[in-house]
Formats: structure tokens, C-alpha cells, sequence
């Protein structure tokens, strides 16, 4: 796995684009951008892939990398699995079913869901809360972002994060298993790909973290895949196909169903969304102040995976469309047992998640004292107006930044401009 | 004037040595709090986890200094007429004191009894004054203080060792 200084983020800054306006500089929730000599770069080991600053770049300066749909000729047998997010992704008119048709037909030998395994997951949660009562509240492990978020900036919670793989690896390693003794395909002949609705879920793909076993092949953009979905559906103008769908585990998309799912007369459940309120629910979660939960399902975007990043649909519409599809599926009995199995077995099972510690000032205590006191010392002769636009988000962060050697205070516009006046 | 001690055994001695000179802290964070004011309470102690996060203090001695500086806050919020809260950092234990302007603290041996509480209405709606303040100060420091004047004011001495 690669080392924190290589550490792969799904994200990249074009520097002809970047105009050094800023905006990406703010919306960052661990402060992993900095504006120096006019062009913005990511501290890659503060950076989270939560897509905030993709989101407010109005330049096309920050762009998502995923994969090119290419790489799957690199295998025998290429699976794409959906996340559920992508189910309200398409308009109304076009059946779920034609959808997953238009899907395979971009060369996939196999499409499957994401909500196959939802109620399956709903009891792997239970059973895992039960077993661990010595530790409240637990905390959900599908987003990659909050997983990374509380490895950088709560590591005294990373025991409370739930160690077991999410949705769609434990799907992966299902079909693996089963592709490879119902077609005697070696491992390497099998591709497996995810179509993620963030950039979060990219990096998680070439990036996983706490993963004992071989995951996916690669992750394709729910964005760059829906325009070719959509010129597909034109050719197959309308046709029905008969394909299996599970419409009613489509409730992985959605934060709040997820958690209410997870609800029962023995676990209580608390469902927060949007990395601001995640910060802050962190921070209660750190100060004892939520253990009257036994599960927090945590979710970086508005409304949870809907909300993602390289979704091209409104958060809002698009979970209102997966409630309907949810209230109008036929409900399926879908046998979980091989699943169970390969719990048992620890299959699914994820390494102890590693802090990635960005707080600390100095490994030695007296040095980080000594440097606080001159951040604080630096800070009373900032102007304190948190405008950016030395480059850095808040004045504190450039007093920190001075102090780390990492920018000067002759950064400090307002400053300047003040001598200026004096002289 | 009534008195409370806690003191985790084996710190009594270096417990007593600092109160008898108390040193001058590199780091120092200081937070007015005001009356009833539940929106604002609880920024203090999160600054003050900000800045122990940045010293790379141990997480398990974090989510202690957390919880304590946290329901001493909350305590002055709820209880008193308001106050303020100094935090001195030193690079080997973090000791915090509360001032409040009143009114006092009754019985402070009651108020120490996990589940007694004497929150109105309003604190109880804002889903505080479940009685458990004070005791989960006391769990998580390593030295608590307590000096009150009935009809005057208290103030709230916490100490944590990092190690």
C-alpha cells in the first residue's frame, strides 16, 4: 500500500485553469489547501476526496480522475457493480431494468447491485453491534470520506469505526468466489469494477484502506457512465427486458433509511449526512456525548451516496425517486447464506484502521508547545479578517503555516497593504 | 465557604506541589461563558481540544480532558450567572480552572452524588441537568477542586496529567 506521502487522492488540480481565487482554500473541512504563487495545491495528507473543493471550483481547475472504462478488456470476465445511488440517477420514463440492460451493454458480462446485499448488511451490522458492547457508539464504514476524515482528525475514534468491509467489497468478494468456481476463472481473469457516485469511493478503490483482500479492478464515474448509459437507451428506443433488480435494498443510497433499517428495539441509531454536521457529531461523539447511541451511520455528501460528487442529479430529486422505486419494489427473498458463510469465515473482516494524524504540530510535546506559542504570538499581529487571501484558509492556519515554515508573513495582503498606507 | 476535594491517589503529593507554585504556562486559552447560553456552551472545551490535538496529546487523555472541561462548561452555562474559563497548557498535564459570578453551590457533597440535580425547567429542555456533571468531572480528572460560597461565587479546578 502506498505510504502517506504518496497517499493516492481521485482528485487532481489542472494548474493552467486554477486562477488562485480561493474557494476551494475555504470549503476544505481539514484544511488541505493552500493558494501559493497563485496556483492551489493538495496537502495529500490532509486531503479526505470528500469533493468539496470540486464542487465549488467554478474554473474546471480541480477534476476527478477515474478510470477509463478501457481497462476493462484487460480481463476475461468484466462485472460492473451499480452503487445504489445510481438508481436515481435516470428520469422516470426509463425503467431500472433498461438501465442495467444499457449498463451490460457497454461491454460488461455481468451488472450487479449494491442493494443485493443491504439486507444482508442490515444483519451483519446487528450481529457486529451486539458483539461489541464494549464500544459505543459504533460508527458506519461505507464512507470513504468519513473513514479518512476520522483517521486524519479523530483518530481516538478509529476503534468505534465498524471493521468490516462495506456494501459493495463485500460484494465484490462474493462474486469473486462465486465467478471463479462457477466459471474456473483464475482471479486474475475476473474484473471487477464499482460505478461510484464520489471521488471518495475512487480513491477507496485504488486506495483501500484496511483491506486484507484482492477488491476491485477499478471505479468508473457515475457522471461519465450515465452519458453513455443515456446513448445506449436511445438505441435500445424503449425495450423492456426482463433482468432482476432489487429495488428495495436501494435504501443504501439514502443515509436516514439506512440507519432506520439498522433501528431496533435494541439498537438506536442516529443518521447525520454532510461533512460539516459529520465534524461536528465527531466532535460530540469524542466528548462521550452521544454514547446513548449504539450506530451512527455517517455520511460525508447531502442526503448520503445521492449526494455524491459525480452523480449528475439533484440530491434531493434524485432521493425522492429512490423512495418511490423503495415503496413500489416487490419485495424478494434473496438468500444470504453464502454470505453468512464468508462472515463467518472473516471474509469481510478490515485490518485495524491507522491514524493519519495532520493536527500535530511536532512529535515532541515541548517543540509543539514552543510552536503553539508562536502561532499565538503571530496571530495577534494578523488582521484576523480570515479573507484567504494569503492563500491560506484562516489567519490561523497561516500562523500555523508560518511557524511550520510553510509561508511567510509578508503573505498577508491586508498587512502589506497597511505598510503601504504607513509608508 | 464550603470545599470540595478529588484527588486520584499516588498525584496527592505533585497535586499539592503545583497548587503551592503553580507554574507560568506557555499556553493559555481563555473563554467567557455565558448565562443559559447552551447555543455557545461547549466552544470553550472544543478549543480547547484543538489546541491538545495539535500537542499530539495521547487520544485516551484527549476524550478525558474532553468530557470534563465539556460538563464544567456545561455547568456554568447551566448554573451560574455566567463565568469564564482559563486553560493552562503545560507540556506535561493540562490544568483548568472555571470562575463563575454566582450563586453558589448549596451542598457541593450532594451535588457530587451521580443523578442529583437541581436543573429548572429550561436546562432540562435543552436535554441538560441529568445530575451527572460533577461525577463525570471527578472520573475523568486527575485532581478536581471545588470552592463555593453559598449566595457567592464557585470556581472549579481541574487537572489532567497526560501521562
Amino acid at each position: 500500500m502506498a505510504l502517506d506521502k504518496t497517499y493516492y487522492h481521485a482528485i487532481q488540480i489542472i494548474p493552467d485553469n486554477c486562477t488562485g481565487c480561493t474557494s476551494c482554500v475555504r470549503v476544505c473541512p481539514t484544511e488541505a489547501i493552500r493558494v501559493r504563487d497563485g496556483k492551489a495545491f493538495i496537502d495529500t495528507t490532509r486531503c479526505i476526496d470528500c469533493g468539496n473543493c470540486f464542487n465549488m471550483c467554478q474554473f474546471h481547475a480541480i477534476i476527478p480522475k477515474s478510470d477509463s472504462l478501457d481497462i476493462i478488456n484487460n480481463y476475461r470476465y468484466k462485472v460492473a457493480i451499480i452503487s445504489a445511488s445510481f438508481a436515481g440517477q435516470f428520469t422516470e420514463d426509463i425503467p431500472y431494468s433498461t438501465s442495467k440492460r444499457a449498463l451490460l451493454e457497454l461491454g460488461f458480462d455481468e451488472v450487479a447491485e449494491e442493494s443485493m446485499v443491504t439486507e444482508f448488511m442490515v444483519g451483519l451490522i446487528r450481529d457486529y453491534i451486539r458483539k461489541n458492547k464494549d464500544i459505543r457508539p459504533i460508527l458506519s464504514s461505507n464512507c470513504p470520506a468519513v473513514i479518512r476524515l476520522i483517521q486524519v482528525k479523530f483518530p481516538s475514534l478509529l476503534p468505534n469505526v465498524l471493521h468490516q468491509e462495506a456494501p459493495m467489497s463485500i460484494l465484490t468478494r462474493y462474486l469473486r468466489e462465486k465467478i471463479h468456481n462457477d466459471k474456473g476463472l483464475k482471479d486474475t481473469d475476473i474484473g471487477i469494477f464499482l460505478i461510484v457516485p464520489c471521488i471518495a469511493h475512487v480513491t477507496a478503490v485504488h486506495q483501500p484502506e484496511g483491506a486484507y483482500k484482492h477488491l476491485q479492478d477499478g471505479a468508473f464515474s457515475a457522471g461519465m457512465i450515465y452519458g453513455r448509459i443515456r446513448e445506449r437507451l436511445r438505441k435500445l428506443n424503449g425495450n423492456q427486458y426482463n433482468i432482476e433488480t432489487y429495488e428495495q435494498g436501494l435504501t443504501w443510497a439514502l443515509s436516514g433509511v439506512e440507519a432506520e433499517m439498522v433501528d431496533c428495539d435494541d439498537i438506536r441509531t442516529l443518521s447525520v449526512n454532510g461533512v460539516e454536521n459529520v465534524l461536528e457529531i465527531l466532535s460530540k461523539v469524542e466528548d462521550h456525548y452521544l454514547d446513548q447511541y449504539d450506530y451512527i451511520v455517517l455520511r460525508s455528501c447531502t442526503n448520503g451516496c445521492v449526494g455524491g460528487c459525480l452523480n449528475v442529479e439533484n440530491p434531493f430529486v434524485a432521493m425522492s425517486r429512490i423512495k418511490k422505486m423503495i415503496k413500489n419494489a416487490e419485495h424478494k427473498d434473496i438468500d444470504v447464506s453464502e454470505f453468512k458463510e464468508l462472515y463467518k469465515d472473516g471474509e469481510f473482516a478490515v485490518a485495524p484502521l491507522e491514524p493519519r494524524s495532520i493536527m500535530e504540530l511536532d512529535k515532541d510535546i515541548k517543540q509543539a508547545i514552543q510552536k503553539m506559542k508562536k502561532i499565538n504570538e503571530i496571530l495577534v499581529l494578523l488582521p484576523g479578517l480570515n479573507c484567504s487571501a494569503c492563500g491560506s484558509p484562516t489567519c490561523y492556519a497561516l500562523a500555523e503555516d508560518i511557524v511550520c515554515n510553510k509561508a511567510s508573513i509578508d503573505d498577508c495582503v491586508v498587512l502589506l497593504k497597511r505598510q503601504q498606507k504607513e509608508d | 465557604m464550603a470545599e470540595y476535594w478529588s484527588i486520584n491517589p499516588g498525584l496527592e503529593e505533585t497535586c499539592k506541589e503545583f497548587l503551592a507554585n503553580i507554574p507560568e504556562a506557555d499556553v493559555t486559552l481563555e473563554f467567557e461563558i455565558e448565562e443559559k447560553d447552551f447555543v455557545s456552551a461547549g466552544k470553550g472545551s472544543a478549543e480547547v481540544k484543538n489546541v491538545l490535538k495539535r500537542l499530539g496529546i495521547d487520544p485516551a487523555i484527549l476524550r478525558r480532558v474532553a468530557v470534563a472541561s465539556y460538563e464544567a462548561e456545561i455547568n456554568v452555562a447551566a448554573h451560574s450567572n455566567g463565568g469564564k474559563m482559563y486553560c493552562y497548557i503545560h507540556d506535561d498535564f493540562v490544568y483548568i480552572k472555571y470562575e463563575d459570578k454566582g450563586p453558589g453551590i448549596n451542598n457541593i457533597e450532594q451535588a457530587m452524588i451521580p443523578g442529583w440535580s437541581t436543573a429548572d425547567e429550561l436546562v432540562r429542555e435543552m436535554g441538560f441537568g441529568a445530575g451527572l456533571g460533577l461525577p463525570n468531572i471527578k472520573k475523568n480528572a486527575d485532581f478536581l477542586h471545588i470552592v463555593s460560597e453559598p449566595g457567592g461565587s464557585t470556581s472549579v479546578e481541574i487537572l489532567i496529567y497526560y501521562k
